[in-house]
C-alpha cells in the first residue's frame, strides 16, 4: 500500500497548502479586508513586521510547516512526471533518492533562517 | 455493395510489412460505398477486389470479438462497428491503434496487452480450495450486487482503451485502463476473495495511481464501458483500505442444493380447485 499511502499523503498537502498558504496570503497581502473586519494589521510586508513575526514560535513553526508540505507536494509530483516520462525500472531507485536527499537539504536551508531568527 | 452503391470514397490505408518496409507509408484505394457500409466491409472490399497482402485482423462483425480497433480519421473505433456514411467525408485515413507495435499493415501486436491483462488476476480467487477444485454449486449473488460491477464484464479487449489512454502512451510500463477496470470488476465481485493479491499488483508506481483521469478511455470505449470510473472506485477501495475505514466484503456462499429451496411465492388461493 506504499503507493496509496503516498498519494493520500499528496492529497492532504494539497489541503494543507491551500489553508497555510491561505493564512499567510491573508495577512500578507490582504491586510485592508482584514481592516473591514476589525484585525489590525499595519505594513506587514515592512521589515519590523517580518522580524516581528519571526520572533514568535507560531508564525515560525507555520511556515516550516508550508515549506515541508509544498516540498513534499511538489517533490512527489515531480517524482510522479519523472517517473512517467523515463518508465524504467532500474531509474526508479535513483531519482527516488535524488529526490529525497533535495528535499531534505531544501527543507534544512529553509527552516534556518526562520529557526536561527527566532533562537537569536 | 455493387447495385446500390452511391458514392465512392477513397481510403488512406497505413501499410507496413517490416520485411520489406523501413517505415509506415499510405496507400489509397477506391472504394465504393453505399448506405450502413462499414470500415471493414470496405477494408474486405480491398482485400477482394483491390489488395489481397492488405493486411487486418477480423472475426465476428458485430462488436463482438474486439478484433478489428484501429485508428480511423486519428481516433480508435472498431472498423465492424463504424460506418463509412458517420464520417461525412470523401476520405478516411486509416492507421492501426496507437501505443501498440506493430506488426503488419493495421494488425498490431497485442501480447503485451494481453500479458498486462493476465497480470491483475482476471479470475475468481477463493481460499476454499475444496469447492474451486471439485465445485457442488454456483456462487450466489443478487442483481443489486451484479449491477456493481456488470458493465465492467462486457469489455471485449479490442486495445482501444490503451490506444486512446495519454498516460499508456506517454508510460509503457502503465498498466493501462482495460487492466486496472478489469481489476475493479473482479475486486467488486462478492464471489471473490483476491482483492489483497491484487491490490499488491496496481499498487505500484505504474498501476493505479498513474490514471491521470484523462477520461479518453471511457469516451472511446465502443461497449460504451466506463473504465475511468473502475479506475476511481478502485482507487477509493486502495485508500479506503489504506486508512482502514474499508467495509468488510461478505464473501458469497456456495448456493443451496435445488431440494432444499423453497418457493418464495405462495401458490394463489383463488385458483380454482376440484371439488
Amino acid at each position: 500500500m506504499r503507493n496509496t499511502y503516498l498519494r493520500l499523503m499528496q492529497l492532504v498537502t494539497g489541503i494543507l497548502i491551500a489553508v497555510l498558504l491561505g493564512i499567510h496570503t491573508v495577512i500578507m497581502h490582504l491586510d485592508a479586508i482584514l481592516g473591514f473586519f476589525g484585525v489590525a494589521v499595519t505594513e506587514p510586508t515592512s521589515w519590523e513586521s517580518m522580524i516581528g513575526r519571526a520572533s514568535q514560535a507560531i508564525w515560525v513553526g507555520l511556515y516550516i510547516a508550508l515549506l515541508a508540505v509544498v516540498l513534499y507536494h511538489a517533490l512527489n509530483g515531480l517524482r510522479g512526471i519523472i517517473l512517467e516520462l523515463t518508465p524504467s525500472t532500474r531509474t526508479e531507485r535513483i531519482v527516488t533518492w535524488v529526490i529525497i536527499a533535495f528535499g531534505i537539504i531544501a527543507f534544512i536551508g529553509g527552516s534556518y533562517v526562520p529557526l536561527a531568527l527566532l533562537i537569536s | 455493395m455493387t447495385e446500390d452503391s452511391i458514392k465512392q470514397i477513397t481510403l488512406k490505408v497505413q501499410r507496413y510489412n517490416p520485411e520489406q518496409d523501413s517505415t509506415p507509408h499510405f496507400q489509397e484505394f477506391l472504394v465504393p460505398v453505399s448506405r450502413g457500409t462499414t470500415v471493414l466491409e470496405g477494408l474486405l472490399y480491398i482485400k477482394e477486389n483491390l489488395d489481397s497482402t492488405l493486411t487486418f485482423r477480423t472475426s465476428c462483425r458485430m462488436a463482438i470479438c474486439g478484433s478489428c480497433g484501429m485508428l480511423i480519421n486519428n481516433y480508435p473505433h472498431l472498423a465492424c462497428h463504424t460506418q463509412i456514411e458517420e464520417f461525412h467525408s470523401d476520405t478516411l485515413t486509416i492507421k492501426p491503434l496507437p501505443n501498440l507495435p506493430i506488426l503488419k499493415d493495421l494488425v498490431t501486436d497485442l501480447i503485451p496487452f494481453f500479458n498486462t491483462h493476465k497480470s491483475i488476476k482476471p479470475y475468481t480467487i477463493r481460499h476454499e480450495t475444496e469447492e474451486m477444485e471439485n465445485p457442488t454449486a454456483e456462487f450466489t449473488q443478487t442483481p443489486q450486487e451484479l449491477e456493481t460491477f456488470l458493465q465492467f464484464t462486457y469489455c471485449v479487449k479490442c486495445g482501444i482503451c490503451i490506444s486512446a489512454c495519454p498516460t499508456s502512451a506517454s508510460d509503457k510500463l502503465f498498466l493501462g485502463p482495460q487492466a486496472l477496470a478489469q481489476c475493479y470488476r473482479y475486486c467488486a465481485d462478492n464471489r471473490d476473495e483476491g482483492w489483497q493479491e491484487r491490490f499488491l499488483l496496481v499498487d505500484t508506481d505504474h498501476g493505479v495511481w498513474h490514471c491521470h483521469l484523462a477520461g479518453a478511455c471511457s469516451e472511446a470505449c465502443p461497449k460504451g464501458l466506463d473504465p475511468a470510473l473502475a479506475i476511481q472506485l478502485l482507487k477509493r477501495r486502495l485508500t479506503s483500505q489504506a486508512i482502514g475505514l474499508r467495509k468488510k466484503q461478505q464473501s458469497s456462499p456456495v448456493a443451496s442444493p435445488i431440494t432444499e429451496t423453497k418457493a418464495k411465492v405462495p401458490f394463489p388461493e383463488f385458483t380454482a380447485k376440484e371439488s
